[in-house]
This record gives C-alpha cells, structure tokens and sequence, in this order.
C-alpha cells in the first residue's frame, strides 16, 4: 500500500527524497520504497520521519479503515 | 580498534542480512550435498575431513546460537513426534549413504552392505532421536529462563 501522506507532506514542503533521506540518515532508495509501500520502516525511522517532516505518527503513518481495504 | 560506522542504512541492512542468509544456508546445504555426493562416489571419508570439519562447525555454531535466544524453529516444534521423524528421515539417509558406499567398495557382498546400511540406519536414528530430544530439554530450560530474566509483566 503506497504511503501517499508520507509522499504528499514532503511535496508541501518542497522536500526532494534525496534531502529527506539525507535528513533522517538512510538512503534515497528507502524513502522512494517506504513512500511505495514497498518498505516497512522501524519506528524509529518513521519517528525521524515525522521530526523531519513536522508531522505526527498519526499524520502520516497511521491508515484508516478504508486506506487498508485498498 | 574502533569499528567504522555502518554506510547502510536499515532498510539495506536487513537486504543484506537477507542476502547472508541465504549465503549461510546456501553454505550449508552446500556443503551437505558434497559430501553426500563425494561418498556415493566412492571418495574415502578421510578425505572429507575438511568438508566435515566446516560443516559440523556451521551447524554447532547455528545450534549454539539458536540456543543461546531459545529457538529451536520456525515451523517445527520440539516434540516427540517432530524429532522422532526428523530422527527417521536422517537415519534413511544415512542408512543408504552407508549400503551405497559400502555396495560400492565390495559389489559381491550385497547383504552385507545391506547389512551395513541398516545398522548405520538405527546408529543415525538412535544419536539422532536422543540428541533432538536432550536439546529439546535444554531449550525448554533456556526458555524458562529467559522467560525468568525478563521484567513482571504489570497487568499480571
């Protein structure tokens, strides 16, 4: 399930992958799977994440009931 | 010496923990089935010292580990029966490695390699069957233990 949150959030902010990844310390390949769905980050990634991206845990990580169904 | 930072990062890790995974077993098996094809080929036992050698040092090691966190596997639990068949499974294995190298070394005499065979077959069954079943009472009380060291559960 793509992380479409993650994806949107870094594009209000004008954030590149590349400076997002350089921020929380992984790869450019790793934000491009995660916001894929293809990767599933350790919490302490998506924690980062969040930090970077100003957001909550909730803002972009958490799937509401009819997100999962797809 | 201090050791260099990681240059990767978790997600490449666990890939690469993957990838050693499937190396080690890879390893393994591996090496398994050169021995297994060196005796049916007739090749003398003391000259797979070094086949040997590695490999019962990379099941000690998995073994040792395994214990160490309480794991015994992913699918298989450590009862009677699971043991008892692992332990009939290596023993027939083991019972036509032992008839086909010993068929091979004397054609003539094929119910004495049958012979053979079966006595490997009930050796491998025996040290098989007692060995699972001893380790699987050394991991019940490693897991106890464990279960031990760790915190009160508060809602308990």
């Amino acid at each position: 399930m793509r992380n479409l949150k993650l994806k949107f959030r870094r594009i209000e902010l004008e954030m590149s992958q590349t400076k997002l990844a350089e921020i929380v310390g992984v790869t450019r390949q790793t934000i491009g799977l995660i916001e894929a769905g293809d990767y599933n980050p350790s919490l302490k990634l998506c924690i980062a994440i969040c930090k970077a991206l100003d957001a909550t845990l909730n803002d972009l990580f958490w799937e509401d009931g009819e997100n999962e169904k797809k | 010496m201090k050791r260099n930072k990681s240059n990767l990062d978790e997600r490449q890790e666990q890939t690469l923990l993957r990838i050693e995974h499937n190396g080690c077993w890879l390893a393994y098996w591996g090496l398994l089935a050169v021995m297994i094809i060196q005796i049916i080929l007739g090749v003398d036992l003391e000259n797979l010292a070094g086949e040997q050698i590695v490999f019962m040092l990379l099941a000690l090691y998995i073994s040792a580990g395994c214990w160490k966190h309480g794991i015994w596997d992913r699918r298989l639990k450590p009862d009677l029966l699971s043991n008892t068949v692992i332990s009939l499974i290596a023993a027939f294995i083991t019972g036509m490695l032992g008839f086909i190298h010993t068929a091979r070394e004397y054609p003539d005499k094929i119910f004495g390699s049958i012979a053979v065979g079966i006595v490997y077959a009930i050796m491998a069954f025996a040290v098989g069957f007692v060995l699972l079943q001893f380790s699987a009472q050394l991991l019940k009380k490693k897991q106890s233990k464990l279960e031990e060291e760790l915190p009160e559960d508060e809602e308990e």
